[in-house]
């Protein structure tokens, strides 16, 4: 994701400091500086306005509540969002495994499933093979992971690939650059 | 144990925010506006906006009470059960609300405090025009470069009625507008055609200098939206400042009849200070806007040193002439001259006084 994001910024013309060589948290250039975060971890800099703008997935905004600007879909990183099943599970759904909680709370709200969500950290699928829950929701790629492990992907819930994400303010405030920032990159991944 | 979203409000910030209230309250004040007191304690009504956030109590007959959790609609059951004699008339207050969640809209505690008014039974663009102005000083009284952002969520509820498309997808296309979510905003509009679909594609990007509206206003746009654009020109006009526009503000237009407004500071990623005009919805006529006193310091990040006073007097004569010559003076409470005069060095009070003479100590 960083290193797709890093080449559409640069070439929508964002003056962008150069990432070789030694890792480091924090690249600061002329103009901009970058912050390479975890993905959650994008939302709450933005909408705090600590970073103006940031690339993240759609699968993270689903499961955040934060109020941000989301102008350009960028195309790459695609994903889906599917809720994935034991063969050998079969009835009602009444425990559900996630490492995200708000968006699987709410299809079951939706549905008006009576099943608990519970909140995992990762490697999701092993709580439908140890039976720690009837089915759980998880991020899939091409679903070749699924079908190792014997799981079943029931039903795609929703589609997800990067996103620009822009602070309330900022984009008001920054507009001079933000805003052909916003359509050139509009133009790029169309 | 102290509840979690609390605060304590040491010494000097506690100083530091009385005297941010009285610099607003002073302003408000010098353009009309009587303080008023709200019962901190209010009974439940499942209806107001915030029932489901706000702290309950149970009173002794077994009804349910609430704190206060917002101004407005506090100061709206006011005006109910006691109606003002004259309109219009002009109210602000200041004091402390209660949230029992914590809410990113409204500053990140539980008990916080705000200072606003309500200018109650006029509408128009001079109306509109003074909170502007007001919203501006506000700033300004408080030392900070703000920048003022003007909506009409209106204009966008309006074009999404004039669709007739079913409430849940007009739902759909408010959150992506709301998001200026572009794409999703266009798939939305490939599986739900509508003659409407150029203007609301051009909406979410109408953000920026007074430019903007004359391009909103190049729009096919339903009549009222057209009026409230014209209106909202005019008040621009009354105004006489520069303030940034969003026409693609598209967030509780059923709340905000008119103009919504926030204001924004640089370096700094939430709003300052928030309001509107809100016609009908408690009032007949109303506008009005609150700021968050804990926003507000945490941008202004004042020096954080106590202020020494000037002396120790040694008796009440000295101490009492000493204050009317303007000085700031504590009373000693002992006869121990070394232990005043560390007590003395170690808070930075340079005088002592005794006799009416003073002399460093």
């Amino acid at each position: 994701m960083f290193q797709e994001a890093y080449r559409a910024l640069k070439e929508a013309g964002l003056p962008l400091p150069p990432v070789e060589g030694e890792r480091v948290l924090l690249f600061q250039g002329e103009e901009v500086a970058l912050l390479e975060l975890r993905n959650k971890d994008v939302p709450v800099y933005v909408d705090l306005g600590i970073a103006d703008a940031g690339v993240v997935g759609k699968d993270v905004l689903l499961d955040t509540d934060r109020d941000l600007y989301e102008p350009v879909d960028l195309g790459f990183g695609a994903c889906r969002l599917s809720l994935i099943r034991h063969p050998s599970s079969t009835g009602p759904i009444r425990r559900i495994a996630t490492k995200y909680p708000r968006f699987t709370q709410r299809v079951v709200r939706e549905r008006g499933w009576a099943a608990d969500v519970v909140e995992l950290s990762g490697n999701i699928e092993l709580a439908a093979l140890t039976g720690l829950a009837d089915a759980v929701v998880d991020v899939v790629q091409t679903g070749a992971t699924l079908r190792a492990a014997g799981l079943l992907e029931v039903e795609v819930l929703a589609h997800s690939t990067a996103r620009l994400v822009v602070n309330r303010q900022a984009l008001k405030l920054k507009r001079a650059l933000l805003k052909p920032l916003i359509q050139r990159l509009r133009e790029r991944s169309r | 144990m102290r509840p979690e979203g609390t605060r304590f409000y040491l010494p000097p910030e506690a100083r530091l925010r009385q005297e941010l209230l009285e610099r607003l309250r002073k302003l408000f004040y010098a353009w009309g506006y009587e303080p008023v007191e709200l019962p901190a304690l209010e009974a439940h009504d499942p209806a107001h906006p915030l029932a489901q956030k706000a702290f309950k109590l149970v009173d002794r007959t077994g009804e349910v009470l609430a704190l206060r959790s917002e101004f407005t609609t506090a100061l709206a059951r006011m005006l109910q059960a006691e109606p003002p004699p004259l309109l219009p008339v002009r109210y602000q207050y200041a004091g402390t609300l209660w949230l029992r969640e914590r809410d990113p809209e409204l500053g990140r505690m539980r008990e916080y405090t705000q200072v606003g008014l309500e200018y109650v039974g006029a509408s128009g663009p001079l109306a509109d025009a003074e909170v502007l102005a007001l919203a501006l000083e506000a700033l300004r009284a408080l030392g900070l470069k703000g920048v003022l952002e003007v909506g009409l969520p209106g204009v966008v509820g309006e074009v999404l009625r004039a669709t007739g498309l079913p409430p849940e997808v007009q739902a759909r296309l408010q959150a992506a507008i709301h998001r200026k979510n572009t794409p999703e905003l266009q798939a939305l509009l490939r599986d739900h055609p509508t003659p409407w679909a150029r203007t609301l594609l051009a909406l979410p990007d109408l953000y920026g200098e007074e430019e903007v509206l004359e391009e909103a206003l190049g729009l096919e746009l339903p009549e009222k939206a057209r009026a409230d654009l014209l209106a909202l020109r005019r008040t621009l006009e009354v105004l006489g400042e520069p303030v940034l526009l969003d026409l693609g503000m598209a967030r509780r237009f059923d709340y905000y009849t008119g103009l919504f407004f926030r204001a924004y500071t640089e370096g700094f990623g939430l709003p300052l200070l928030g309001g509107g005009r809100y016609d009908g919805v408690l009032l007949e006529r109303a506008a009005g806007f609150a700021l968050g006193l804990e926003r507000v310091m945490e941008v202004l990040r004042p020096p954080w040193a106590e202020d020494p006073p000037d002396a120790l007097a040694l008796d009440l004569p000295t101490l009492k002439s000493l204050q009317a010559q303007g000085m700031r003076v504590e009373l000693a409470w002992t006869e121990d001259r070394e232990a005043l005069c560390a007590y003395a060095r170690q808070r930075g009070i340079r005088l002592i006084g005794e006799k009416g003479e003073v002399r460093p100590c």
